[in-house]
């Protein structure tokens, strides 16, 4: 395979895994309202523990690391995604049940800096600065995959683990479920005074969209084979942010397009681009810069995203529903008892 | 039994109680204004009624049940919903959606109660596929009313449901008033609006820092001197 190719399957791959984590923080942000700043120590957390649990036992790996239990994918990429939950499940406990917005997201950013910090210098955990390497490639000794031939086979595969996972998605945002998450995102106080449990169900948008996090992190480990502080600065939540802000908040498309714009083609397409004669790198640098000035360009001129969310009509056509007259209707309710008792009165035509 | 009793009442934000023993029923049926001037705690003590704040003291009823110490968000499956003042619908939802997150704590076939509503709000119903936010602030208002209907309660709280509303809209909101107190529900009406509030409603209460000052029928409460009432010049006739 040519190293044109090598390429073009590497940004496929971060074009699929961006894509998952842009649903899984767009289920917290664009559909619950939650502003989770934390959202790259998810990815993070799911990265580590997929990374340990494929990895054998530490001992004689000239590495430090807990769980080292060798399993198979998609096994450890399941636990990735389940310890993502774990971490939401803590989080929501200690600052969504009580903070709201501002609040709420400046304690995210704490809590992403005290991952970090714990797990950047707490070495037994997930190898410190150096963090896991050497993390074996999902069947490439059963397929007899080489370096070259995984890279596509592994594209392929998160394609299709990102086809799953947004059939998944579509069919939570469509359903009641995703319609009161919308309601709470506009407005939670009133969602609470209609019966809604507004802390229950933020918490299920916390967990649902950290699994995806915690899948997209454990794809990532696998892809690559090593994981360290350095992939996951805090400020990497930003570019997911960008994803979901440029491609569309509230629209599984958009996020395929902003996953598209950003993460494909203005993170990572620069960095295979030739350099600039007497600037060295200068291209990667500019990338962060690029991506900033088009999130406040889309912000002030196109704060809805490249492919904005949808009015999601009823299944049943207004058409259809008007063309009956209302005497064809039923004026009558049925309540719990078996009996019926009248709404209101028909509205008269000078009412 | 009355929909909705509240006997002694007093609540407010942390220690500072803003109403004090306040007791009020709603009948049946029945229309009843809470009045008075600005800060008088009359939105504080819907809030109150709704559960969203906590009474220190007192007792709050939904017919036979006590609902003083239970959680806001378990109030309306028991027949009590409230629509607050202002931004009190789901913007950027469509209509029929707002209706069906109404219909949550439903039992029974929400779509034929969405119908039903529907025949009724006919503005609503040309509209039931528009996003919400597009609505003027008048069906904005009918809309929270039609949505807290969906779960067909046994009393309705509403908070200054005419706030900013021209004169023409004012009537259509107060209409609908009219027309659910007719099938059996309680409804209890913060408004600001003296003159709709006597006019409209069977029962009026007149807050006054904090407290009940007066209450009586709509009739009664309109031959006294409200002026001197509402800037505390007068200490009318308890009824």
């Amino acid at each position: 395979m040519s190293a044109m190719w090598y390429y073009v399957f590497t940004l496929v791959f971060f074009l699929f895994d961006y894509f998952i984590l842009a649903m899984g923080l767009n289920i917290q942000y664009g559909e619950t309202g939650i502003l989770n700043f934390a959202y790259i120590g998810f990815v993070a957390v799911g990265a580590y523990v997929t990374g340990a649990t494929s990895l054998p036992n530490a001992a004689g790996t000239g590495q430090q690391y807990i769980l080292g239990w060798g399993l198979p994918f998609p096994l450890n990429l399941l636990l990735g995604g389940l310890a993502a939950c774990l971490l939401a499940v803590f989080v929501a406990l200690i600052a969504l049940r009580r903070l709201r917005t501002d609040y709420l997201a400046v304690v995210l950013i704490s809590v992403s800096l005290v991952l970090y910090d714990v797990i950047n210098n707490y070495v037994p955990l997930f190898n410190g600065a150096d963090g896991l390497y050497n993390v074996p490639e999902p069947f490439a000794s059963v397929l007899k995959l080489t370096t070259n031939s995984f890279v596509p086979f592994f594209a392929a595969l998160t394609g299709v683990v990102a086809l799953l996972m947004w059939w998944v998605m579509s069919r939570i945002t469509k359903s009641p479920l995703g319609r009161t998450l919308r309601a709470i995102r506009d407005d939670d106080g009133v969602a609470a005074t209609l019966g809604k449990g507004v802390f229950r169900y933020q918490l299920t948008s916390m967990l649902i969209g950290s699994f995806y996090a915690g899948v997209g992190g454990g794809l990532i480990i696998q892809f690559g084979g090593s994981f360290n502080p350095t992939a996951w600065l805090p400020a990497e939540t930003f570019v997911v942010f960008a994803v979901i802000l440029v491609g569309g908040v509230g629209n599984n498309v958009g996020l395929l397009v902003g996953a598209l714009l950003v993460e494909t083609l203005l993170i990572h397409l620069p960095a295979f681009l030739p350099d600039i004669p007497g600037h060295p790198g200068l291209i990667e640098y500019i990338d962060t810069i690029v991506v900033g000035v088009l999130l406040m360009v889309m912000l002030w001129f196109r704060p809805q995203g490249v492919v904005p969310e949808r009015v999601r009509r009823s299944p049943f056509s207004l058409a259809t529903r008007s063309s009956k007259t209302l005497d064809d209707r039923a004026i009558i309710v049925p309540t719990n008892d078996g009996e019926s008792t009248p709404v209101i009165q028909q509205e008269t035509a000078n009412g | 039994m009355p929909a909705l009793l509240a006997e002694n009442v007093t609540a407010g934000y942390g220690r500072t109680p803003i109403i004090n023993d306040i007791s009020l029923t709603v009948e049946k049926g029945t229309v009843t204004t809470i009045i008075g001037p600005n800060g008088a705690g009359k939105s504080t003590f819907a809030k109150t009624v709704v559960g969203i704040l906590r009474p220190t003291t007192g007792r709050i009823m939904v017919g036979d049940l006590d609902i003083t110490r239970m959680p806001g968000h378990q109030i309306p499956r028991h027949g009590l919903v409230y629509v607050p003042q202002n931004d009190n619908v789901f913007k950027n939802l469509t209509v029929r959606e707002n209706l069906e997150v109404g219909g949550f704590a439903a039992q029974g076939n929400t779509d034929a109660r969405m119908e039903e509503i529907l025949s009724v709000f006919t503005d609503l119903n040309k509209a039931r596929e528009k996003r919400a936010g597009y609505l003027s602030g008048g069906q904005q208002n009918l809309l929270a009313i039609a949505r807290a209907l969906m779960v067909d309660p046994s009393v309705i709280v509403l908070d200054e449901p005419t706030a900013g509303l021209s004169p023409a809209y004012t009537d259509v909101v107060w209409n609908q008033v009219e027309r659910i107190a007719a099938t059996g529900t309680g409804v209890l009406v913060v408004e600001q609006n003296v003159e709709r509030a006597l006019k409209h409603a069977h029962f009026v209460h007149i807050f006054v820092a904090g407290s009940n000052h007066v209450h009586g029928l709509a009739s009664e409460i309109a031959s006294l001197d409200l002026a001197a009432i509402f800037l505390g010049r007068a200490e009318a006739n308890r009824s």
